[in-house]
């Protein structure tokens, strides 16, 4: 004789769901903003009376060893221009954005050519920079 | 005669700290990725070779050195610099006329250089970078 076995039902607990969406959204909102270039070292130069800037296309750092980044990744200055044109693609002028990071103690010679193949690619530039304290000393 | 009701204590279940822990390092986690930024916009002409030298000659030209600033030949310091750049780009009013050509000497440090192209900036000027151009001769 067969004995009929009992079914058992697994459900997933309803009120686990919310938890689950909101971690989800959490994970595209990281995804979506965060650029991975937290592996740069660099540190911003200071200046009076700057804005905050709007969110860019792409994103060009020059480190402490005077290297020169495109999102994170490094690149030459002479490469710069074709690669950002390509990031920009077809964007209308004023959203084309480009960050640029340039550490305090860099020259001249490391940061003028990375600034002309911005310009080159049509890039709208925007110099990332740490605000300046105004004293307010007499 | 008032009958005190004894408080019952209610524990938050301890399965759902762990959620809480996790949720409040993600929240953490975002604060820290998407921190807003600030910076100084700049509009630069279009990089091109330069061609007519003496249309170029006509517009201001700004040296940038580690020591000084060098406007149409005058060494000047900062402030002073920033008077005399107001004043010059005060009277122009075409934008072809507000060209500034900026030339920098190649050991100029980010900082000064940032701060001489925010006072051109202010004053109405439009940046322009003259750079040398690189050329590898052969010599056989």
């Amino acid at each position: 004789m067969k004995l009929p076995r009992k079914k058992l039902t697994a459900s997933v607990p309803a009120f686990a769901m919310g938890d689950i969406g909101f971690l989800l959204l959490i994970f595209f909102v990281i995804l979506a903003r965060a650029q991975d270039d937290s592996h740069i070292q660099w540190q911003p130069a200071k200046l009076a009376d700057i804005k905050m800037a709007a969110a860019p296309l792409a994103t060009v750092a020059i480190d402490s060893g005077f290297k020169t980044y495109l999102d994170g990744k490094e690149i030459s200055p002479d490469e710069l221009a074709g690669a950002l044109s390509s990031v920009l693609g077809d964007a209308p002028s004023g959203q084309r954005n480009v960050f640029l990071k340039v550490h305090k103690e860099a020259k001249a010679s490391h940061f003028e050519p990375v600034i002309a193949a911005i310009s080159e690619a049509g890039g709208d530039l925007v110099h990332i920079l740490e605000p300046e304290e105004i004293s307010t000393n007499p | 005669m008032k009958l005190k009701r004894g408080k019952m204590l209610v524990d938050p279940p301890a399965s759902a700290s762990s959620d809480i822990a996790f949720i409040l390092i993600i929240f953490f986690l975002v604060c820290a990725a998407v921190q807003p930024e600030t910076g100084l916009a700049q509009v630069l002409p279009k990089t091109e070779e330069k061609k007519e030298q003496r249309e170029q000659s006509k517009n201001i030209e700004v040296s940038i050195t580690p020591t000084s600033i060098v406007l149409n030949g005058s060494p000047l310091q900062l402030p002073e610099f920033t008077r005399r750049i107001n004043a010059a780009l005060q009277k122009k009013t075409r934008d072809a006329d507000r060209i500034v050509v900026v030339k920098s000497a190649p050991n100029t440090p980010y900082p000064i250089w940032i701060r001489v192209s925010q006072v051109i900036e202010q004053a109405g000027g439009i940046l322009t970078l003259e750079m040398e151009s690189k050329r590898t001769i052969t010599v056989e």
